[in-house]
């Protein structure tokens, strides 16, 4: 029998798991989606590892951490957290984000106007705890009486009591990692709250205080971005040789041989890719280093420790493994003398390095950063390539907008007049822009691969991308059209990949996703073959 | 100085205090990271759909374009018809709507009732009495907004109050104080309602309660019982209101000027510069197992050392 509706004191009161997968009814998708069980369902977890892992808001596991066994460990959680609480409202341990966060505790009139923006809250059929004010609404009544009111947590609470409380911080802890920190909802609130700023204030509590973070984003991600090179694991010789690689490669495919430069002294540019391109994508940095070669371009890549991999996953849940890597990445600019530092195809990247640090990085360190949207834009209109729209003609292309690089940057023209500079066939979703839904991926989904986390995002974080991009396609839908997403964000096409092959999509209806900078070389005249290769990988 | 005189001077002055100190203590806010979103009204040419001067390359180099004639048209507009709200959460606009406008022509009603005394300091022979072109468009001007603000506060409190209780969303969200909030909103247009349909139909008990408030003049001893009672119920909104989200006209400022719209980069040697630094001198306080509590925050980010990588 499905359980009510949670409320806020059900997060603390109510045992148990708060709401049962089978309890959610996602909103129906378009055809071929339509009929019942033609679309992947969220897998349960083992008996065995919900025992062990913290499940109690959902059933699903982002952060995956194991449930404490003894009241002692409960009670040192539950302190942390509550020292961690009043970390966020001190003007010294959160200067970078105390004056926004305090408007959003104070201010929130409880108007629900956010509500209707949010595509989880939507999509998923309007599960409360989805609700984009739900834990915002559960952080500010925490911020009245422990932070305003000033009262502390008691040291004789009861077993009971110290049970409850972490029950309903280990929910706040997973439900932080139910939002891609889009924004749509900051966005449409009238008096400028900011419920996503909210989930990252969460999600600092739990790491910069707790320790706790997913796997991916911190041991996995900007730890090993530091120590090793990447978040990807490619220590320094492994880039260089993956380099090499790409080389051979391009010189396979297009004839041209050319070395691409590293650690070049003195370049004007400094690019800088997600590393995850070289791995997964690696046809997105041939096809900038074609194009830069061209061009005739004068930049470097790095082959020092983080600066061969752009991503900044700090942005996502800690302001100090994020200064870090953002940090290192302009020491790096700076000692290679470069001019400037261009981001590729990664939507996070460029928001970290261009926005966000920009408060960071101070005196030599600030040095110029741009996307590279606007270097290709000016490439591609000032005719220095020879392109031909018409070799893109048997693709249908649509744009996703990333989030990080529109809504939240102001970059909304430079790739659609590259887009229409390079494709005759080209369709905007509804809505893009600046009011674009998010791929479901983002504030570090998309690399969050653990349990039935995944099926989560296909079936609901992603599914207002998976709607847009059926409906835009609707009238050409079946397979002998070929259809093409263009993802200029390397975690945007991390989670339209996942979800395109849970959906099946590319096998049922021949829709394809990429990058930007394919389709300028596949419409160059000078290469032979396409350089789309329109296989599913 | 009469009771009534005596409350509104207490209420006032403490309304303005409590308003100022709360504005204070947000501009006093140490820089926070850019948190921008668009569009922003300011991007002069790129507004209408949400375009930065990040579309332009090597934008540092170029002179920023900033329009404020852009961002005040959002506002005016935004201000007057509440657009975020007609846009995204249609059933609440139409009482929301009249409910600000209806305060707004409050306001407006304030001024207008004041704006005799303050142009007879100078001289200018306009007043209750006084004859005149300006005189009766104040008057005019009086009876629209006293039936404009009361009415439509008064539906729109009552229209606000009633999806609070009765709409299931709305009312899972909602504490005690917001329902104070609309009661007490509701109490004083609702008296101030009475009050005008009643015994002060052209307004000239508040024009002439308004005159001894601001010229210190001894109050007038005809004010009707329907109109002591409106002035007392503001009062006690007055002393109230500053410490609700009513105050929400404040928070909107720093919302949407200094952390929305805030997209000023931070130049080498500016006054943005000096304050991240100062900020970055802060302790990081945070204790996880990657974070030294003690260091500074410059110190925590790596200051610049890049280790050896593998060669």
């Amino acid at each position: 029998m499905a359980k009510s509706k949670p409320t806020i004191n059900d997060f603390r009161k109510r045992a148990g798991q708060l709401v049962d997968i089978d309890d959610m009814h996602p909103l129906p998708l378009p055809p071929p989606f339509d009929k019942p069980g033609s679309e992947p369902q969220i897998k349960p977890l083992p008996e065995d590892g919900r025992r062990k892992i913290e499940t109690d808001l959902d059933g699903v596991s982002a952060v995956r951490f194991a449930r404490p066994e003894t009241v002692d460990q409960k009670r040192e959680l539950v302190g942390k957290f509550f020292s961690g609480l009043a970390k966020l409202f001190d003007p010294r341990s959160n200067w970078t984000f105390l004056e926004p966060l305090f408007l959003t505790m104070e201010y929130c009139v409880r108007c629900q106007t956010c509500s209707a923006a949010c595509p989880i809250f939507i999509e998923s059929g309007k599960q409360e705890i989805y609700r984009p004010s739900f834990r915002a609404e559960i952080l500010r009544r925490l911020y009245r009486k422990y932070v305003k009111r000033g009262r502390t947590l008691p040291d004789n609470l009861t077993e009971k009591e110290i049970d409850a409380a972490w029950t309903m911080i280990a929910r706040l802890m997973e439900s932080s990692y139910r939002c891609t920190i889009c924004r749509r909802c900051a966005q449409a609130c009238p008096i400028g709250a900011d419920n996503g700023l909210v989930t990252r204030e969460l999600r600092k509590i739990f790491s910069q205080e707790m320790g706790i973070a997913p796997r991916a984003l911190h041991q996995d991600g900007s730890v090993q971005q530091l120590e090793i090179g990447s978040s990807t694991g490619m220590p320094p010789a492994a880039f260089r040789d993956n380099v090499s690689f790409l080389e051979d490669e391009v010189a396979d495919r297009t004839g041209m041989q050319f070395h691409w430069p590293i650690d070049k002294q003195g370049a004007e540019i400094l690019l800088i890719h997600n590393a995850g391109e070289y791995l997964a994508w690696p046809e997105n940095p041939m096809a900038f280093a074609i194009i830069l070669e061209k061009a005739g371009i004068d930049y470097t890549l790095s082959s020092e420790l983080a600066a061969y991999d752009a991503v900044n996953y700090g942005v996502w849940y800690d302001d100090i493994q994020f200064a870090r890597v953002a940090v290192r990445h302009a020491e790096i600019a700076r000692r290679l003398g470069v001019k400037k530092i261009v981001i590729g195809e990664c939507g996070h990247a460029h928001k970290a390095l261009m926005v966000i640090a920009d408060r960071i990085l101070t005196g030599d360190l600030n040095i110029p950063r741009e996307s590279y949207l606007t270097l290709l834009r000016d490439i591609v209109l000032s005719s220095r390539l020879p392109l031909d729209p018409s070799r893109n003609d048997d693709i249908t292309v649509t744009l996703h907008d990333p989030c990080n690089m529109v809504r939240l940057m102001g970059i909304v023209q430079p790739q659609r007049e590259i887009l229409k500079a390079v494709c005759n066939n080209f369709r905007e979703m509804t809505p893009h822009g600046v009011d674009n839904f998010c791929c479901g991926g983002g504030s570090g989904f998309a690399i969050m691969q653990d349990g039935n986390f995944p099926d989560w995002r296909h079936v609901v974080s992603s599914r207002a991308k998976m709607r847009q991009i059926l409906n835009v396609f609707q009238d050409i839908i079946g397979p002998e059209h070929k259809k093409y997403v263009c993802a200029p964000c390397s975690n945007c096409k991390g989670a339209i990949r996942d979800m395109f092959a849970a959906y099946r999509l590319f096998e049922t209806s021949n829709i394809l996703y990429g990058g930007l900078v394919e389709l300028i070389v596949n419409a160059m005249t000078d290469i032979e073959k396409p350089f789309i290769d329109w296989q599913w990988h | 100085m009469s009771l009534l005189q005596l409350t509104t001077y207490i209420a006032a002055v403490f309304f303005l205090v409590v308003v100022i100190l709360k504005t204070v203590k947000i501009a006093r806010m140490p820089v926070h990271l850019r948190w921008d979103l668009y569009p922003i009204p300011h991007e002069k040419g790129k507004a209408a759909y949400g375009g930065s001067y990040f579309e332009n390359s090597s934008w540092w180099e170029k002179p920023r374009l900033v329009s404020r004639a852009g961002e005040l048209r959002e506002m005016v507009v935004e201000i007057f018809s509440l657009r975020g709200v007609f846009r995204n959460n249609r059933s609440l606009w139409w009482f929301s709507y009249p409910f600000h406008i209806g305060l707004y022509c409050l306001v407006a009603l304030i001024v207008s009732l004041k704006i005799p005394v303050v142009l007879h300091w100078t001289g200018m022979p306009v007043g209750g009495q006084a004859p005149g072109f300006l005189s009766l468009a104040l008057q005019y001007a009086a009876h629209a907004f006293a039936a404009a603000g009361w009415t439509l506060t008064l539906i729109g409190g009552l229209g606000l109050l009633a999806m609070r209780l009765f709409k299931r969303d709305l009312r899972s969200y909602s504490r005690p104080g917001d329902y104070i909030n609309l009661i007490l909103l509701i109490a004083v247009s609702g008296a101030g309602f009475i009050a005008w349909v009643t015994v002060d139909r052209d307004s000239h008990h508040l024009r002439d309660l308004a005159h001894s408030l601001i010229s210190f003049l001894p109050a007038p001893t005809t004010t009707p019982a329907a109109t002591a009672c409106l002035v007392w119920l503001t009062d006690i909104l007055l002393l109230y209101f500053p410490f609700t989200h009513m105050t929400h006209f404040i928070g909107k400022f720093f919302t949407y000027h200094k952390v929305r719209w805030e997209d000023t980069p931070n130049r080498p040697g500016s006054l943005i510069e000096k304050k991240i630094q100062q900020a970055a001198d802060n302790p990081v306080g945070w204790s996880a197992p990657h974070i030294d509590p003690l260091s500074t925050w410059t110190e925590a980010s790596g200051g610049g050392k890049v280790p050896d990588g593998e060669k």
